[in-house]
Formats: C-alpha cells, structure tokens, sequence
C-alpha cells in the first residue's frame, strides 16, 4: 500500500509502514465483541478454520452436517468452525507534560499509529484517547475499523500535542467513560503519578479489556546523570523539591524505579495483560520489531 | 598537660548562633533549579532517604559542615582556651622569690641566672592567675622585702618581678617567713610559695601556720669562691692573712688567688677546691699603719658566681690595748700587767673616755666604756631581787664552784675546781637561772647555791659578772687566775680588732671608730652614697652594706676610711641545695619543681584553623560553582 517515494506520515517511513501493515496485535486471552470480526472466538463460528464435531440436535443448520462421516458412520455429526468476532483496541496516549520530554510522546504517538494500524488492517475498532490539557485540541479518535480509518488515526496521532498535568489513572477513567467493547487497552505512558494504579486498572480489566501497560520513559529518567544541590521542579504541576548530593540518591533511585516498574508489571500480568518498559531513546524499529516482537507483543 | 580551659566562658552562649547559621543556610541556599517530567519518583526516594537517616542531609552537605566548624572554631576561639602549664592561682598566695647571692649564679651558656628562671616561674603564676587569686610578692635573701601588695593586677605584679634583682647576701628564710605569716592574717592564705635554688640553711626557726611550697629552681654550674677572710697579728707589725678557698664542684676547680694591700699587689697563689676539699693559703703581711686588703680569685669560664670572687679586710693599725682596771684589784693587775701590749690604766680616776677592757670592782664605771666589762663582786642591780650575795667563813663552810661552761670565751682552758670561795650567792626564793636568763643573763659558773658568774650581752658590748670577790677566794692563787686574765686581755684585743680580726660579709659594716657626733658620707661600690652620723662616742655602726665591694668613708669630702666587705658565705659558694628544710615541727621537702610556664593560649590557633576552614570553604563553594555552571 505504502509508496516508497510518499511518504505517507511524518511519524515512520513508509517502510516500516510496511512492516507495520503486516504485523498483527497478539492478545493473550481473546476478548471480543460479539459482532463479526476477524478474531477467531473460542466458540463454534463460521470461519473456514475447522474447529470441531459434535453430535447434531434438533434445528442445527443442516450445512454444516458432515457428509462423509455420515456416509462412513450413518450418524449426523456437525462439523464446527472457529467463530471470527470483532476486538476493540484501545490506546490511552499519556500526553500530559512529563510526556514532553526526550521524545517520549513522539514514540508514544509513533507507537500509538503502529498499533493502530496493526488493529485497522486486522478488521479490529480502533479507538485512540488522548490525555491532554490543550484547548481545542481533539483528545479521542472513536472506535472505527477498516483501511479507510487509518488516515484519520494518522491525522490525529500527527497532531496530538501534549501539555497538561492529567495523571494516568485518570486518563483510564475518562476513557472508560466513552469507550463499550471488550478487547485490548494499551496505555502508551510514563507512569510517573503520585496515585495507585489499581484502581484503574481494576475498571479496565472489568470492562473486558486486556491491559498492556507500556512505560515510556527517557534516558534521563532511567539514568539520570546528577551530582550536588539542586531543586527539582515538576514539569506538570510545579511543585518542587530540594536534592541535596543528587548524585549519592542514584542508587536509591534505581531502586525505586525497578520497584515501581515490578509494580506495574505485577498489576498487568495479574489482570491477564503485559507489560513493557521502553526508552524513548530507543528507535521504533528497535521497540517494534525486536522488544515488542520477542515479548510477544505483535506477531509477524 | 591538663585539660583546655576557657577565659571567656560567657563565649558559649555564641554557641546559639548555630540555630540561625543552619537555618539561613537551608533558606539562602541557592540551588540549581531543574525541571523533570514528574518528581514521583525522587519524592518517594527523598522520604525513603529522610526515613533512613534524618541526619543525612547534615552529613552530607560539605559546605554545611565548613560553616559548622567554621564557627565552631571562632567560638571557641572568642571563649580564649588555654592549656594550663601549671595549677591555677585562684587563692591569696604569698610568693617569695629568692634573692640571695647564689641566685647569681648562671644556669645556662644564655648566661640566664638561677633569679632569671625563678622570675620566669614566678611570672607563670601570675600569668595563671584566675578568679579571685591574689599574689603578694616578697623577695628575701638574709632578710625580707615586701615587692607587692596581694594583688590580681598582673601589671603591677610583672612590674614587682622586674624590681627583684640579685643581692650580695646569703639566704635566711626566717624573716620573710614572719613577714608573709604576718600578711597571712589580713587575707586568707593556705600556702605560701617559695621560689629558691634550694641553697638554705636546712633548720629554719619558724613554726609553719600554712602549707609551704617550696619549688627550686634549676642548678646551675660550677662555682669556686672565697668562703672566709681573717687576719691575726703574729707580731707587732706583721699579720697572717688566712684565705679560705671553697668550690661546689666534686672535682677541684682551679683559680689564682690574689692578694692586694691599699691596691698594689703583694701575693698571688694558685689555689684549687672542691666540695669536699676546700683550700686555706696564708698570706703574711707587714704594716704598722691601718691597710686595706683585697683578696681576689681569679676563675675561668666555669665560675658561675661571680661575687664570691673578692673580699675586703682592713687591718688596723697597730696599738696596744687600753686596759681599766679598778685601783683596788691588785690581783687582776698584777696578772694583766704580764700581758704584752696591754696599757694598764689603775688610776683613782679614769684618764680616758674608751677603754678596750674594763675591769672593775663597782657597777659604775664613771662614764667610760669598753666592749668588754668584767665586773668583780657585783651583783646587777637588775638582778638584786634575784640573787643574794654573804659573807662566810671559808674555813667554816665549803663553798665550792659546781660547774662552768667551758666553752664560755673567758673560761677557756680555765680549770675551777676545787676553788674555794668567800662568799655565798643564793637565788632568791623561787627564783631560777630562767629567771636570770629571761633577764638577758647567762649564767657561767654555777656554785651549790647560786649561780657565780654571769655574762650579759648589749649589742656590742659583752660584761661578764664574777658575783663574788675574786679577791675573797682562792681563785688568784690558782694557775686558772692568769689564765682568765689572759682570756679577758685576748677577748678585748679581739673585739678592738688588734689581734684577730675577720673580713665582713654584706649586710652592715663593721663597726668603725671615727670621730665623735661628726656626719660622714659613705660611697659604696656600686656608686650609691649614704650619709650616717657617728656616736657621741665616735663609733660609726649600722651602715648597710649589700654589695660586695669597697666602701669610702668621707669627712667633708675627704676619704678618712675605707672598709670593705665580701660575700663569705660558705652555704652561697657551695651552690648546693638542701634536700630538706626543718621546721619547728615539721620537714619539707625542696622538691624541684618544673618549670611553671605560662598558659599556653589556644585562641590563635584556633583562628588560624578558622582562617584555614575558611580557605577551604571559599573554594569548595567555588568548586561547586563551577560544577553547577558547567
């Protein structure tokens, strides 16, 4: 689909466009809607993809009677075939200020497309919510599905911009406020909030959403390179707090840091989702096509 | 070395400045302002910090600390610490400083002496002084001087040291001992110091109310001086001169001995003495007027006492001795008139105004005198209610002499037994020989009754007292009689200074002859001048002496005499310290004390540390600047 010489978005070439476009999401449990998608459901469908027998009752559609066993074992046995029913795809983009540093949104929005056409070219409802605090700005792409939505899911990711001080769990709520359907909640964030997480992702995991929890943040986050006095000031509300010999809190740092990343973790996989933690440092293709991909991520 | 102590304790209340020190520097503390997506993480590690170790931000802020000592440092350095070097002066304490001639002596190749170093110590305690402390200073060397007041002006009292300079006599404790005993009751005083090189009499007759603390002084090095100086006439015109050469030393220090008459040089020996071999070189000396002798020791660089060096004798000029003798002691005369150059006077009337001895039957001498009175058959009319004198029969009774003190000067290798005698003596009833003696008389001869003889001194002057009538015993026939005589004759030679006489140590002059109620101008040989009177009887006495030297007489500026005197102290020469000093009732030790320094202050340090801190503080605030900047 992606010509070589247009290039379709400014977020990644056409190339990994491309790659993108033959990538699909790969959901742990099947959560789906009901209406027809091409998610193949656990229960009896009418894919192609057989599935299995069971013995005919009473008003089963005569078409799926299979014939040759019939012939062989003079009993009607029905064939059964996987049922292919539509999943939602729900990416919460953390756009609030602290997201505005090192490109952190930039991947989120990169991601953000990725996953989105990755759920588009699969027949999925994707549906994009944006936090920010920016007036006028639009904050939620509705759910829609088919090729045609993915320009409209490019256009809006090219012109998310970030500002605000709207903490994750947050955003969670205000997604859930407008969003029905079962299927996948990614959350494209830092994380970095004052509040518990488990509240929200308790409401996600109930309303039938998987939650990939994807951290980003930026080097100086993960590494941050400090040494005297200073005063830290929050980029989202302001507030500040005095360091006194940064550079001997490092460790004390990391320690925290590896404990709210395992935090995060345990709160995903207990709510049967994943989760990743990435630097905004890191390439696209690096995130896609080997984290995402060796985590299981995103199938090939 | 004892704990740090402060001058300005008060000081400590700055010790609050800390409060708004840690303060202001948690307020005024200009951080680097950075801006992070979100502080969730650094606000839980900050609490988990804080949690940990609430101190932490204290310890780790360097800059903090700087300050914190740096105030530290000039806190301490305002409250004025020292290092004490020795005990505090916080009582009234008499310190008495030696002054004597040994104190002279040089301690070291800086050619400090023993008085530099204990002026040194001395002004370690005042500089010790503290709270309501109070010294008196005195300086004594054969008598005491009161420098100071007790005070706690360290001015006045550094001023009193530098009065103290060293004199030409020899050291008795004594006197400065009551003088400060004396002072020890308008103020508290516990202890009494005493700074001295140790060089005393080791009996002293005082009885201690107060501790005394007596701290010698370093020795110094070796000494050789002259110990003694005397003269006796071997014939009408010619004098032995005996010198005595002591050292302090145990191996022989070696010296010339010179002796000068009226300036010119007549004998020269080369002399050697140790402490436990003093040397004794006799000169002879012809002269039949009066001449004034010089001996002077000639030492090398090892003396370290320098006034011992010289003495001064006078000879005088050759006479007979004028002898008084009652017109009724035939016996007396008889045996006197033996003697050589002895002028007998036995005239109803005396036929001079001054005798040299007088010998007499009555108590009135008829407005003569001499230096020695005997006194034949007279009872002291001070003593008449003590003593009684009768007549009795020798054949009758046995009135026999007891005993006699032998080693009384007229009673020398006079033998009194079996001497009888006419009349009795008889205390009075209930009167003693106590008696007598709290009367200023001696009892010499004791008989089975009474006392017999008896010797009184005044001043000068000596009488002695036969109670009964020699004539009325059989004492003239006895060979003891001529002998007695002769002991009176040579007692009244010696005290007219005609047969023997000895060089004067510092303190007063001898007693000189002069003309009568005259004003003469003494000039010592330091150049002090000092106008004294002499006697309606001539004699010129009491004129003070403290230097070693030759002192000139002048009688309206003509010289009419010279005299000299010398230090002549053997204790002094010796340098040697005693271990011990005996009270009346108690010993104490002349333990040799350390140096007492002055405090040694700590406040200059401790702002130079300051300075230093504050150096160092400049450039790490610097440092981090420019870690900041960059």
């Amino acid at each position: 689909m992606a010509d070589s010489k247009t290039q379709l978005t400014p977020l990644f070439s056409n190339s990994i466009l491309n790659r993108i476009e033959r990538m699909r999401l790969s959901p742990l449990r099947r959560l789906t809607n009901r209406s027809r998608g091409e998610h193949l459901a656990g229960k009896g469908g009418s894919s192609t993809d057989f599935a299995d027998y069971r013995d005919y009752a009473a008003g089963d559609d005569m078409r799926y009677v299979d014939w040759n066993i019939f012939a062989r074992l003079r009993r009607p046995y029905i064939k059964q075939f996987l049922h292919e029913e539509e999943m939602h795809v729900v990416i919460v983009v953390d756009a609030s200020t602290s997201m505005m540093f090192d490109d952190k949104l930039l991947r989120a929005r990169q991601l953000a497309a990725a996953f989105g056409i990755m759920g588009l070219l699969n027949v999925e409802r994707v549906s994009v919510y944006a936090q920010h605090q920016q007036e006028g700005a639009a904050w939620m792409l509705p759910p829609g599905s088919g090729r045609p939505r993915i320009q409209q899911l490019l256009s809006f990711l090219e012109n998310l911009g970030g500002g605000g001080s709207i903490p994750i769990e947050q955003a969670i709520q205000t997604t859930l406020r407008f969003h029905r359907g079962r299927g996948i909640a990614i959350l494209l964030s830092d994380f970095l909030t004052f509040s518990d997480l488990t509240r929200s992702m308790n409401m996600l995991f109930s309303s039938g959403l998987e939650v990939w929890g994807l951290q980003i943040l930026a080097d100086s986050e993960i590494s941050p390179s400090l040494e005297g006095d200073m005063r830290f000031v929050d980029s989202e509300t302001g507030e500040t707090l005095d360091i006194t010999n940064a550079g001997e809190l490092l460790g004390l740092y990391q320690q925290h840091r590896d404990w709210h990343e395992d935090t995060l973790h345990q709160q995903c996989r207990s709510r049967n989702g994943r989760f990743a933690s990435i630097s905004s440092s890191q390439t696209l293709e690096q995130i896609l096509f080997d984290v995402l991909s060796r985590k299981g991520w995103v199938l090939r | 070395m004892s704990f740090p102590t402060f001058t300005f304790v008060q000081g400590a209340w700055f010790f609050l400045a800390f409060i708004p020190l840690v303060v202001l520097y948690f307020l005024k503390l200009k951080r680097p302002r950075v801006e992070i997506p979100s502080l969730a993480l650094w606000q839980s590690v900050v609490n988990d910090q804080r949690v940990n170790s609430p101190f932490q931000r204290f310890k780790r802020n360097l800059l903090l600390l700087l300050q914190m000592i740096l105030l530290l440092l000039l806190i301490l350095a305002l409250m004025q610490p020292f290092i004490s070097a020795g005990p505090e002066t916080t009582d009234y304490l008499p310190v008495l400083v030696d002054c004597s001639a040994s104190m002279s002596s040089v301690v070291d190749e800086t050619g400090r002496t023993r008085l530099d170093v204990a002026i040194e110590q001395a002004q370690g305690m005042i500089d010790n002084l503290r709270g309501e402390g109070k010294i008196a200073l005195f300086s004594f060397a054969s008598g005491g001087r009161r420098i100071t007041e007790f005070t706690d002006n360290k001015r006045i009292l550094s001023r009193g040291l530098e009065q103290m300079k060293p004199t030409h006599r020899a050291s008795k404790l004594d006197e400065v001992l009551r003088m400060a005993d004396a002072y020890s009751r308008t103020a508290p005083v516990e202890k009494v110091v005493v700074i001295t090189d140790g060089n005393l009499n080791d009996r002293v007759d005082f009885e201690l109310p107060f501790e005394l603390d007596i701290q010698r002084v370093a020795e110094g090095g070796d000494n050789l001086g002259i110990t003694e100086m005397s003269a006796r006439r071997s014939g009408p015109q010619t004098w032995d001169i005996f010198v005595r050469i002591s050292g302090s030393s145990e191996d022989p220090l070696l010296g010339d001995l010179k002796l000068f008459q009226d300036g010119r040089l007549i004998g020269k020996e080369a002399v050697s003495a140790s402490t436990e071999d003093a040397e004794r070189i006799v000169f002879s000396v012809d002269t039949d007027k009066e001449a004034l002798l010089q001996a002077l020791l000639e030492v090398g660089e090892k003396d370290s006492l320098s006034i011992d060096n010289q003495v001064w004798l006078t000879l005088p000029k050759p006479r007979p001795l004028r002898c008084r003798i009652s017109p009724e002691l035939y016996s007396w005369q008889h045996a006197a008139g033996v003697q050589s150059d002895v002028d007998i006077d036995a005239a109803k009337d005396p036929t001079a105004p001054e005798y040299d001895v007088i010998i007499s039957d009555s108590e009135d001498l008829k407005g003569v005198t001499a230096p020695v009175n005997v006194y034949n058959g007279v009872v002291p009319d001070d003593l008449s209610d003590l003593i009684s004198v009768t007549d009795v029969d020798v054949a009758s009774s046995d009135i026999q002499i007891v005993d006699w003190t032998r080693t009384a000067h007229l009673l020398r290798h006079v033998r009194l037994r079996d001497v009888q005698i006419g009349q009795q003596t008889a205390y009075a009833e209930g009167a003693t020989s106590q008696d007598l003696e709290e009367r200023g008389y001696e009892v010499l001869i004791h008989g089975a009754s009474g006392p017999l003889m008896l010797q009184r001194r005044r001043g000068l002057e000596t009488d002695y007292y036969f109670l009964f009538n020699t004539d009325r015993s059989t004492l003239p026939y006895r060979i003891a009689f001529p002998i007695l005589v002769s002991n009176v004759i040579q007692a009244g030679m010696s005290q007219a200074s005609l047969s023997e006489i000895s060089a004067s140590p510092t303190g007063v002059l001898p007693p000189l002859n002069m003309e009568a109620d005259r004003q003469y101008k003494i000039t010592g040989p330091d150049g002090s001048s000092d106008t004294v009177n002499s006697t309606s009887t001539g004699r010129l006495t009491g004129v003070p002496a403290a230097t070693v030297g030759k002192y000139d007489i002048y009688d309206d500026g003509e010289l009419v005499a010279s005299v000299g005197t010398g230090l002549l102290s053997q204790l002094e020469t010796s340098l040697a310290p005693v271990e011990e000093l005996k009270f009346t009732e108690v010993e104490v030790r002349t333990d040799t004390a350390e140096m007492v320094e002055s405090d040694l202050d700590l406040w200059w340090s401790l702002a130079f540390a300051a300075f230093l801190f504050l150096l160092l503080e400049w450039w790490y605030f610097q440092r981090m600047k420019t870690e900041v900047t960059a």
